[in-house]
């Protein structure tokens, strides 16, 4: 593999985790969440400076993936109190908040960022497969609770919260595990990116790339995993594979948003699906 | 107590008026018993502050010997509370078995850890299968609810509710928008389920349905309890004639 | 004196929200939309009254090339992008209004540039008045008396034209407006014509203020603007209004206080966040 590849799939082992742990928030359990990039600063926040006192990997990704998933839990809170119509906004303005906030810290480097953050100890192709290993575990994690009663519990809440408590589901509880779990592999995701990137800033985690990931999730299928899966790949390489499409990156996924939402809502999984 | 549950001086004011005004009744163990009274007069704000749905502002429900008037419906639900509202909400993305299913499956709901760590449908399946044969809704189980007529959504969010094993299963008019066939159908259906030894509180307008099966009437009326007793007792009574047509 | 200079500067750009946000309430109000590719017409207005002005000398004329193109591209976009799909789920018209927004934004920076647009003739930018001892520019007071007239103006349609209270009757009801002869689609247009027109100004305005048009200006403006809806409560237009000027002097004081702990545009979330805490129907909203 050569060190291109390698940083290729990287960056789409990245992607991948964001894009699914997105997909469990707001596929799986219904609830908007147009702040996705936050958790996956957040991660990367908590780990790069981590990272610089000297804390081994393991660590700083533990500890990445503990301060998003806490605050997503916070975030989850906030979702109890909000009408479902207003949570798209809520969470956006969470996102704008925590960014907010970085960017005037200097100590983590305020509008610069942290940079000089050390290597992971592995060389380019072993951190690759490193970080494929981390997407295939989120990818095996998201197919195992779809498959299992809470996955069916989320379907649920999804559809009709007021009656899925009429049948005994505790709503608040599951989600606000929801978000626990889909902030927290955000943060994952950005322990990752650190010692990919060696330098974070806070433009990275701004709401278009909220909007990037929702892409993702929303082309390939919301809640449907192999449909994210799917369209996470082909969105990541796309500016690869055309240079000329690099420029119109942004432009393209906006037009396939539009489209696939005007044609086919339930995304490329949707098309595929027969009809109920 | 003897009683399953005890609905004790509930108040509750929506923009200034007054829904409950006082409300109190007792519920005894496997009876069929009807709440009755004219437009407006509270029985389904009732019905909804003992399933919890609604928060009271003053007083108390309690249930199978428990304060419950500060727990949220789904930990009724728990306790063995069953509801199905006037307007019927099934989970128009699943299939038919699949909504009876989830509530079959409430123990492995119970919690995020039991619901990740159970994966098999099965047993949710077969039970699931039995209660809508008893509901004569077998035939319809893999269609979506949206296919099917209202007579057979309301039988749905019957056996859903049943599903749950209640002790105290609470109807919100389930006749209503039935024709008369449907309606003596459900009516009898409901009846079959007190016999089982289920108990049964049923908010209703079809007067004629409720006096063939009923045990008890509490009539509403303005927020308060005016009469109960045994059918033909209350409906006998002059001040309850005159609060439901203004005649006497 | 700083409390007053804040105060005023605070309620100026309330104003200028508030013509934003009006168009958005509207919408959301009648159809539970959140429109946000009401940014991207924000920006066209901005273009249109740059690029005509320049072209011709007339600022004027800018404005009104600015005034009829958006509020085309405001019914075009209800007729093309959300008519087909207001059947689904209020998620997915959400989505297409992102996906529009991001094109529109793009579509200006590959045809305009990325570097943005001066006026050549903006004698407004400088020329400044001195009021009770706080100076502000022509062109701040032209905003402050553009969206005084503009929502004045619609008040007056909305309470005492008969279109105006049809369009009322719709917006509370739609059945039983329907019954009463108002056409809901008619509706529909008036709402995106109106609501469109005005953030075609407001963009002529800001771009004037700021003497600059560029791509992105679209973006925070929106956003401040979806927080206000929200803010203001159930499509709400009174306490949109309420909303925006409250929101304004809140992010005047708050870019000054506190400059070291969040920037600017965090400063209107975090307040919105804080109100929703409390009171989760907004400030003026049904519970």
């Amino acid at each position: 593999m050569s060190a291109y590849i390698a940083s290729l799939v990287s960056v789409i082992g990245i992607n991948l985790i964001l894009a699914l742990s997105l997909n469990i928030i707001t596929g799986f359990c219904g609830q908007v969440s147009l702040g996705h990039a936050a958790f996956y600063g957040l991660g990367a926040y908590m780990a790069a400076y981590l990272a610089k006192l000297g804390a081994p990997l393991p660590v700083t990704l533990l500890a990445g993936t503990a301060m998003a998933g806490a605050i997503g839990i916070v975030v989850g809170l906030t979702s109890l109190r909000v009408r479902h119509d207003f949570l798209a906004v809520t969470t956006m303005g969470i996102g704008f908040v925590l960014l907010g906030f970085v960017r005037k810290q200097k100590w983590l480097g305020g509008e610069l960022g942290i940079s000089g953050i050390p290597g992971p100890g592995l060389d380019a192709v072993s951190y690759a497969l490193l970080i494929v290993a981390f997407a295939a575990a989120v990818l095996a994690f998201s197919l195992w609770i779809k498959q299992s009663w809470m996955g069916f519990t989320f379907d649920a809440v999804a559809d009709d919260e007021d009656a899925a408590r009429t049948v005994g589901v505790n709503v608040s509880t599951y989600k606000l595990v929801a978000f626990g779990i889909g902030t927290a592999l955000a943060g994952t995701a950005g322990g990752l990116y650190i010692y990919f990137a060696r330098i974070i800033l806070p433009d990275t985690f701004d709401f278009v790339q909220s909007i990037a990931i929702l892409t993702m999730v929303v082309i390939g299928g919301t809640g449907s995993v192999w449909g994210v899966f799917a369209s996470t790949v082909v969105l990541t390489l796309l500016p690869e594979v055309s240079r000329a499409a690099a420029d119109y990156r942004l432009l393209i996924f906006g037009a396939m948003l539009m489209l696939v939402m005007r044609f086919s809502p339930g995304g490329l999984a949707g098309l595929l699906r027969k009809p109920a | 107590m003897n009683a399953l549950a005890e609905i004790d001086d509930l108040h509750v004011s929506f923009g200034g008026v007054a829904a409950a005004n006082g409300v109190s009744f007792t519920v005894e163990r496997s009876e069929l018993l009807a709440l009755i009274g004219a437009n407006g007069a509270g029985k389904t704000t009732a019905l909804r502050m003992v399933a919890g749905i609604l928060r009271p502002d003053r007083g108390r429900v309690l249930f199978d010997d428990r304060d419950v008037t500060a727990l949220p419906a789904h930990a009724r639900v728990r306790l063995g509370l069953g509801f199905t509202h006037q307007i019927v909400r099934p989970f128009y993305s699943f299939s038919t078995i699949e909504n009876v299913m989830l509530a079959a499956g409430y123990a492995r709901t119970a919690s995020p850890w039991k619901a990740i760590t159970s994966r098999s449908r099965m047993a949710a399946r077969d039970k699931a299968r039995a209660i809508l044969e008893r509901f004569g809704l077998g035939a319809q189980a893999e269609r979506s609810p949206r296919a099917l007529p209202l007579g057979q959504r309301k039988r749905l969010e019957v056996a859903r509710a049943i599903a749950l094993d209640p002790k105290l299963l609470l109807l919100d008019e389930p006749l209503a928008g039935l024709s008369s066939a449907e309606a003596t159908t459900m009516a009898d259906l409901i009846r079959t389920l007190s016999g089982q030894g289920i108990t049964v509180v049923l908010v209703e307008h079809n007067l004629g349905e409720v006096l063939r099966v009923a045990d008890r009437l509490v009539v509403l009326d303005a927020g308060k309890v005016m009469a109960q007793g045994a059918p033909s007792d209350v409906m006998a009574r002059d001040d309850v004639r005159q609060a439901y047509t203004g005649v006497v | 004196m700083l409390f007053v200079e804040l105060v005023v500067q605070g309620l100026v750009y309330g104003c200028m929200y508030a013509m934003m946000a009006v168009g958005l309430t509207l919408v959301y109000g009648l159809l539970r939309i959140l429109h946000i590719a009401h940014a991207g017409v924000f920006a066209l207005g901005a273009y249109m009254t740059v690029t005509v002005a320049n072209a011709t000398g007339s600022l004027a004329l800018g404005f009104l090339v600015a005034t009829v193109v958006s509020a085309i591209a405001g019914i075009a976009i209800y007729r093309l992008a959300y008519q087909p799909i207001l059947h689904h789920a209020a998620f997915v018209p959400m989505v297409v209004s992102i996906g529009l927004f991001i094109v529109m934004q793009e579509a200006f920076r590959l045809i305009f540039g990325a570097y943005g647009i001066a006026f050549d003739k903006n004698p407004w930018y400088v020329a400044h008045v001195n009021l009770v001892g706080i100076n502000l520019t022509y062109v701040e007071i032209a905003m402050v008396i553009m969206s005084v007239v503009l929502l004045v103006g619609f008040g007056l349609f909305a309470g005492l034209t008969r279109a105006g209270i049809g369009w009322r009757a719709t917006v509370t009801d739609p059945h039983m407006a329907t019954s009463f002869g108002v056409d809901p689609v008619r509706v529909r247009y008036v709402n995106f014509l109106f609501g469109s027109a005005l953030a075609g100004i407001a963009g002529g305005l800001v771009g004037l203020l700021n003497n600059y048009v560029e791509p992105t200006m679209g973006g925070a403006v929106s956003y401040k603007a979806l927080a206000i809806v929200v803010l203001g409560g159930l499509g709400s237009v009174r306490g949109t209004l309420i909303a925006s000027l409250v929101l304004g002097v809140v992010e005047a004081f708050g870019a000054i206080y506190l400059a070291n702990i969040f920037d600017r545009d965090a400063i209107g979330f975090l307040f919105l966040i804080v109100v929703l805490m409390v009171r989760p129907q907004g400030l003026l909203g049904r519970g």
